[in-house]
């Protein structure tokens, strides 16, 4: 009697929830509960599971705030996302900031390389919003601030490290106490790595690429699988055809964490963010799920993480 | 043992529930506004509501200026949409908010040199730069998408009105229209006059404005606007205390939250931080404001029971 009470109270508190509309009270950010942390994430991504989807957000959410943006950062945390990508890259004077384009023409209100630049010169530039017209007050963000400001609340997926920067960015996150939270991620191989970075790669979460065209994938996976043990694929298929797509099963049953695109068409097979508001999130997010993705790279985070939410996979 | 586990999935629902994030706002059910509805809200200057306008449709969630970013806004419940109109080498009415489209499609150059056929085979891009599936639309087809269902306001449109009139008429969306112009009443008059009967005019002043008390008592004297657009960069500026009697009078009073200068440091930067921002506009009796942030200003106003 007394559990039939309890079951019929649970049920009442899941449909209380699930009926609460929101309010602004809600959004206010000071009053928001942190509903994920970067330990519990990591736990996660080195343990995928079938009744849990990482939400990974492209560039913070940039349609709130501006891509790579300390907003766009915070935003993502609120969301209770789990994974945040940014893109970083050099100052002039050697300090990694983020930003996606080698030049700054495109999100911030100046013009030419960052590589040119200082960092007290890039300061002085403000980030433009989505609608690029008009620039925030939002300086151009230092990993170290990403860093200081993602700490236990989230992961960060650091791109554009891979070639040069490793070092410079295991620095950074040695200083912020956050290694266990950065994933560095990029398309060489691993002796292309091991030559570059030494033992440092034994030191980083590092998430290794597999295209459609990556040449030799057996013996690229085969080497990083059996020497370094990564916790996650970012794997992209062209097609439901490609090689990429049928290995997919391979590393579910390892145990290892599937990372699918869903930007653009030939990353997941037309599985993307668009095809979710043209035809359901069903056919697109649905299908990466249903195919074996533990984690799913967005440019729509609120809307995937709200659809997940309601599969009961968040 | 049983109740244990009980407890510990009651307590776990309890905490999921608790810790819920901030939903999307503005996803709230809501009934649709219909165009009788939208009309009385924007001739009623006296209706506690306050209208929302988006700045280039939801530029947030498709492409500016897009036949998409116009019907997000239909779906979301916004009141009216703000889009622009430029025209193409042959002639052809499209929406376009800068002079070159550059910034905003796959192409480069001015508009004015691109015929429509060749505009046609762009792509509009989204807010990484990256193409979408959106192409630049035509006056025409945003019209249609917007009949019955939304008020517009056509920015850019004043120099070619003569060509957006005939495809408002063409598609029925007249009465929808609103107009914006910074002059003073003769000017429009002499200008704009015989369309000022068909469409909703109203008059942008921009504060600090010397001239600006007497602008404004010269169209309630002569001509009620619907409505008109302030700009006000800084909380001192003396008009602001004729909002009261403009609204009396029978005209609304428009305000952009966009930009800082608009809005005395009040804009969509500062109520993404804390959404509160927007009493300002409550406080000083505006009933129209043009917004970068949609979902969040309807959802602010929604929490106060001043829309829909």
């Amino acid at each position: 009697m007394k559990n039939i009470f309890l079951l019929v109270l649970s049920i009442l508190i899941i449909t209380s929830c699930k009926q609460s509309t929101p309010t602004v009270q809600e959004l206010d950010t000071s009053s928001v509960v942190v509903a994920n942390s970067s330990a519990k994430i990591l736990e996660r991504l080195k343990n995928p599971s079938d009744d849990y989807v990482m939400v990974v957000s492209h560039r913070g959410d940039w349609r709130y705030a501006p891509e790579n943006s300390l907003m766009a950062v915070q935003r993502c945390i609120e969301l209770g996302l789990d994974i945040v990508e940014i893109d970083v890259r050099l100052t002039k004077d050697g300090q990694l900031v983020a930003m996606h384009d080698k030049t700054v023409d495109r999100t911030t209100n100046g013009k030419g390389l960052l590589s040119e630049m200082t960092l007290e010169e890039v300061r002085k530039l403000r980030l433009k919003n989505a609608c690029g017209v008009r620039h925030s007050r939002q300086q151009v963000p230092t990993l170290e601030e990403i860093m200081n400001l993602a700490k236990g609340k989230i992961m960060v997926n650091l791109d554009k490290t891979e070639g040069e920067t490793v070092r410079e960015a295991y620095e950074i996150l040695q200083k912020t106490g956050t290694v266990d939270q950065a994933i560095f991620k990029g398309n060489d191989s691993l002796s292309v790595m091991r030559e570059k970075y030494g033992t440092l790669m034994d030191s980083i979460i590092y998430m290794p690429k597999i295209w459609y065209d990556t040449p030799n994938k057996k013996e690229y996976l085969r080497k990083f699988n059996e020497e370094l043990h990564p916790p996650a694929y970012e794997m992209l298929f062209d097609t439901d055809q490609s090689p990429v797509f049928a290995e997919i099963k391979n590393m579910n049953a390892q145990g290892i964490t599937v990372l699918a695109i869903a930007l653009w068409d030939e990353l997941c097979a037309g599985h993307t963010d668009e095809l979710a508001l043209v035809e359901g999130p069903d056919a697109a997010w649905g299908w990466l799920v249903d195919h074996g993705a533990n984690a799913i790279m967005t440019d729509r985070p609120a809307e995937l993480i709200a659809y997940l939410r309601k599969k009961g996979l968040h | 043992m049983k109740n244990l586990f009980f407890f510990i999935l009651l307590t776990s629902l309890f905490l999921a529930c608790t810790t819920c994030p901030p939903q999307d706002e503005g996803k709230s059910p809501r009934v649709a506004a219909s165009m009788e509805q939208l009309v009385n809200d924007l001739e009623d200057s006296q209706n506690p509501e306050i209208m929302v306008v988006s700045h280039r449709g939801d530029w947030r969630n498709a492409p500016e200026n897009s036949l998409q970013a116009i019907k997000n806004c239909i779906n979301m419940g916004v009141d009216m949409v703000e889009i622009d109109v430029r025209e193409s080498k042959d002639g052809v009415l499209v929406l376009m908010h800068d002079q070159t489209i550059d910034r905003t499609t796959t192409g480069k150059g001015n508009i004015s040199d691109w015929t429509y056929d060749s505009l046609q085979n762009l792509r509009l891009v989204d807010g990484l730069g990256v193409p979408t599936d959106h192409r630049i639309p035509t006056l025409e087809e945003a019209l249609k998408v917007s009949k019955d269902k939304i008020l517009i306001n056509l920015d850019k449109s004043y120099d070619i009105f003569d060509k957006c009139f005939a495809i408002a008429e063409q598609t029925g969306t007249l009465g929808q229209i609103v107009i914006k112009g910074a002059k003073p009443r003769s000017v429009v008059e002499k200008e704009f006059g015989q369309y000022l009967d068909k469409v909703y005019f109203m008059p942008i002043i921009r504060l600090p404005d010397p001239k600006a008390d007497s602008i404004i008592k010269d169209y309630l004297d002569h001509r009620l606007p619907i409505a008109f657009e302030f700009t006000v960069p800084s909380d001192t500026i003396g008009t602001i205390g004729m909002f009261d009697d403009i609204r009396e009078a029978g005209a609304g009073v428009w305000v952009n939250s966009l930009w800082s200068h608009h809005c005395a440091g009040n804009d969509d930067r500062k109520a993404a931080l804390d959404p509160n921002t927007y009493d300002w506009f409550i406080e000083r009796n505006i009933d129209m404001i043009q917004t970068d942030r949609p979902a969040l200003l309807l959802s602010f106003l929604q929490s106060k029971n001043l829309h829909r």
